[in-house]
């Protein structure tokens, strides 16, 4: 297919389609709205579900009961929204129902507001609802990685039985670049869904639950989900590495289109003779902890640099990651202000010219 | 800059009316268009419709607005109305009264910049009644690349969605095929090649085409038969 | 053997024969019967989803023949709602209590309603939070006595009671709206034909039904299993009248 021009959001929803997902369950909220608006011109030509229920409490318990059919379903909302859905969200990590859920991050806590951050990572990542349960987190950095990372989203949620986020800021929601679709969605072969509620003919009744009285039921549960996640961890980590090399003396450490910012100020100050790495996660759960360990250790590493679109949320998975071996710096600008790649770029020069006058005095 | 504009190899766009609409579909280009066009008559020194100014109607979308290159424009003294404090960031539907003034009275030039798709354009119906009292030219922005304008059948059904909801007549269009940093010549063409066919099924005058000045650069004078808006990027994403 | 003996009462197909969890003198029992009943004499308990709430019933999928969804409290209707929508040609019923449908469930139940999803509840109101030991609920009557009104429902500070059928019987969508009860054979038999005629609805794909039950709790009251049917009648009924608040469809059934 020949590459059009799409608003991330757009994208999006298109790359649901294309992978399947053609159930849809929405409440408006900004900076994602373009999603609804997009798909309730298109599922009616695709002969798909779309619904806009009463809030997002009751959208992602209408996602719940239509995943429990077995068909691949999907909403998308930005962070006060996905606040409300975190109910659900827990009950379909509960009951192992597939589900793919969109986050276009905007700035909080509270209301917050409308531009852009990355303030979301610790409830995309940590849990976000109660109980003992993971999301799998996956976070684009343009346009296309959204497409593609949306249409794996679906595979993975069915691969795994657990919903599946993909969060971005609002920028990738509402920036316009070139995308290409594959014409046929191709992936690997997924397991029957033998837990699909679709009537008790010639069987016994299934029931969909997270409902475990007996403590040791629920234990049971509880570590079967761990063995899950901790096959995530083994399986679908995923990331990028730019201009990483031996001469490298900052490893950034960033994620998202705030990765994209960092990678211009990497560009520009390798100009002035400054080398510089970015490793950007793109699952954020399972968190690629052994690579950035790795990339951390190597002796040319003076400082590893994490560069966040909030006051500082990965910046903990990366110290875990880095366990005490390297310094670990933050720098981040959060409410919706968007670091530009010159205050990157003052933030490296103020570590460069510490560690230089350090090793005057040494 | 302004050498850029005067040095082109085309006939650039001529603009008659006081008020100018510029609608199309997401994505279209319509807020780089408005505020390119402004920026253009107010380096043209030959052009006598003063004051220039531009209105951002996009009530729609929060993000990439042509609010964003309002301090650009004012230095070129270009006149704005936009929110003040932290409305200007809102994603609140703000029509302020003095917009409907500023439509009514008409003084100079005014570029109104339309959110997009019929959406967008329904903010036009609110103000209707100041458009008809005025004399106003509302032209299409079309983008071949944009999913639901690829084709003629597209554009024509997103003309008479736009036109039904915001209870105004199109007289023109302008040519913006583009994909970003991947557009090229064929793109620019074959953008106009479909502008073309719309404004003969329509009757709706092909206006201009707008393209970024490095893509005009790389394109032959002779393939291009109608005035050109050459475009200096001003809403660019951060790493840009 | 008599080879004369016949079965004229037997458990319907649409339950399992799980020893239930209720009390003696509940009547959730009951009225899981007549769901059953209901759907066994339709013929569609393959192709049937009832969804769980959560309340004393929340272990309703232990007791009904057929597929089941366990829900978050009072979100059963946008449980259904989602499935119902993907699944169109199956049969959803909701089966909740005053507490989850009327209490933490009102904007999922009110707009499930008013959209006319195709779907069938079934509303056990028996005025009390039974699962949780017998707090007061939406539909606790003026003066009653609960664990958080120890001296009684106080209007002044907790309004009146809601009466739930009543309050949708406003909105236009909604086609069968009905409040039984089944203190006694006489209304279990008016109960039956309700919630049947609520299945039936569905199958005919006609919209939004609602049928109401009064029930009794007698743990959390305090009384015995007569006691409670004879409070039932002589403070429930007189509060919350039995009866048809809206069919749409009623003269076509004529």
């Amino acid at each position: 297919m020949a590459k059009i021009l799409m608003k991330g959001n757009e994208a999006i929803a298109e790359a649901a389609i294309k992978a399947g997902g053609n159930n849809y369950f929405c409440y408006p909220i900004t900076p994602q709205t373009e999603v609804a608006e997009y798909l309730a011109k298109r599922m009616p030509e695709v002969g798909g579900v779309f619904l806009q229920g009463e809030s997002e409490l009751a959208v992602a318990n209408m996602i719940f009961g239509a995943a429990a059919t077995g068909k691949r379903v999907f909403t998308t909302s930005s962070s006060p929204g996905i606040s409300l859905m975190q109910e659900a969200i827990s009950y379909m990590a509960g009951a192992e129902l597939p589900c793919v859920i969109v986050n276009i991050m905007r700035g909080g806590p509270g209301l917050g507001g409308i531009l852009p951050a990355q303030s979301d990572y610790f409830q995309s990542v940590k849990g976000g609802g109660h109980g003992d349960y993971r999301l799998l987190v996956l976070a684009p950095s343009t346009v296309q990685e959204a497409v593609d990372l949306m249409m794996l989203s679906f595979h993975l949620a069915d691969k795994y039985s657990n919903p599946v986020m993909m969060i971005g800021d609002g920028m990738i929601g509402q920036m316009m670049e070139p995308v290409e679709f594959p014409d046929v969605y191709e992936e690997p072969e997924l397991p029957e869904k033998t837990w699909a509620i679709t009537g008790a003919k010639g069987r016994k009744p299934r029931v969909v639950r997270s409902l475990f009285l007996d403590p040791n039921k629920l234990e049971n549960n509880s570590w079967h989900l761990y063995d899950k996640y901790e096959l995530m961890k083994k399986n679908e980590v995923r990331f990028e590495k730019y201009k990483v090399n031996d001469k490298n003396e900052i490893l950034i450490v960033s994620y998202g289109t705030m990765a994209r910012i960092c990678q211009t100020a990497i560009d520009e100050i390798e100009k002035e003779g400054v080398s510089i790495g970015l490793f950007r996660p793109i699952s954020l759960f399972p968190f690629p902890q052994d690579d950035i360990f790795t990339e951390a250790s190597k002796k040319n590493i003076k400082n590893v640099l994490v560069i966040e679109m909030s006051t500082g949320q990965m910046i903990e998975d990366v110290e875990r990651a880095v366990v005490g071996k390297k310094k670990v710096t933050f720098f981040g600008r959060t409410g919706g202000i968007v670091p530009s790649p010159e205050e990157v770029i003052k933030k490296i020069k103020e570590m460069v010219s510490k560690k230089s006058k350090t090793k005057k005095k040494a | 800059m302004l050498t850029d504009s005067r040095s082109q190899k085309w006939e650039l766009p001529q603009i008659e009316k006081p008020i100018n609409i510029i609608v199309g579909g997401y994505g279209s280009g319509k807020s780089e268009v408005s505020v390119n066009l402004a920026r253009y008559l107010a380096l043209d020194k030959t052009f006598v419709n003063r004051p220039i100014s531009i209105l951002d109607l996009d009530i729609v979308n929060p993000y990439f607005r042509s609010r964003e290159a309002s301090v650009e424009l004012e230095k070129l003294g270009i006149g704005s109305i936009n929110p003040e404090g932290a409305e200007f960031y809102a994603d609140l539907p703000i029509i302020l009264p003095q917009i409907r003034g500023a439509i009514e009275t008409a003084e100079g030039t005014v570029i109104c910049d339309v959110g997009g798709d019929d959406v967008g354009a329904r903010v036009l119906s609110s103000l209707a009644g100041s458009f008809h009292a005025a004399t106003y030219d509302m032209v299409l922005v079309l983008n071949l690349s944009r999913p639901f304008t690829s084709n003629v059948a597209g554009c024509l059904k997103t003309i008479s969605e736009i036109e039904f909801s915001s209870r105004l007549k199109f007289s023109g269009i302008i040519s913006n095929t583009h994909l970003m940093d991947d557009t090229n010549e064929e793109i620019v063409l074959s953008g106009i090649a479909l502008s073309k066919e719309v404004s003969k099924q329509t009757g709706l005058k092909l206006w201009f085409v707008s393209a970024e000045q490095k893509i005009l650069n790389i394109i032959e004078s002779a393939y291009i038969d109608i005035p050109v808006l050459p475009l200096n990027r001003s809403l660019l994403k951060p790493w840009e | 053997m008599n080879t004369d003996e016949k079965t004229i009462f037997a458990r319907p197909e649409g339950m399992t024969d799980i020893v239930t969890h209720y009390c003696p003198g509940c009547t959730h029992g009951i009225i899981h019967r007549l769901a059953a009943e209901a759907i066994d004499s339709l013929g569609i308990r393959e192709n049937t989803v009832g969804v769980a709430p959560v309340g004393c019933s929340v272990l309703a999928y232990n007791y009904f023949n057929c597929d089941f969804l366990e829900s978050p409290h009072g979100r059963a209707p946008a449980i259904a709602t989602g499935f119902k929508r993907l699944r169109p040609d199956m049969i959803v019923f909701t089966y909740q209590g005053d507490g989850d449908l009327i209490s933490i469930g009102m904007s999922e139940i009110m707009h499930a309603a008013n959209r006319g999803e195709k779907l069938t509840a079934i509303f056990v109101n028996n005025a009390i939070y039974g699962m949780t030991g017998g707090q007061m609920a939406p539909t606790t009557l003026q003066g009653q006595i609960t664990s958080t009104c120890p001296s009684g429902r106080d209007l002044n500070e907790t309004g009146h009671p809601i009466r739930m059928t009543e309050l949708l019987s406003g909105l236009v969508t909604p086609m069968y709206l009905e409040r039984v009860s089944v203190h006694s054979p006489k209304h279990i038999i008016q109960a039956k034909k309700a919630i049947r005629k609520a299945f039936q609805y569905q199958i005919d794909n006609k919209g939004f039904s609602l049928v109401e039950v009064l029930s009794t709790c007698p743990t959390n009251w305090g009384q015995t299993p007569n006691e409670s049917t004879d409070w039932l009648e002589g403070n429930m009924i007189p509060y919350y009248p039995l009866g048809c608040f809206k069919d749409s469809f009623a003269d076509e059934d004529k």
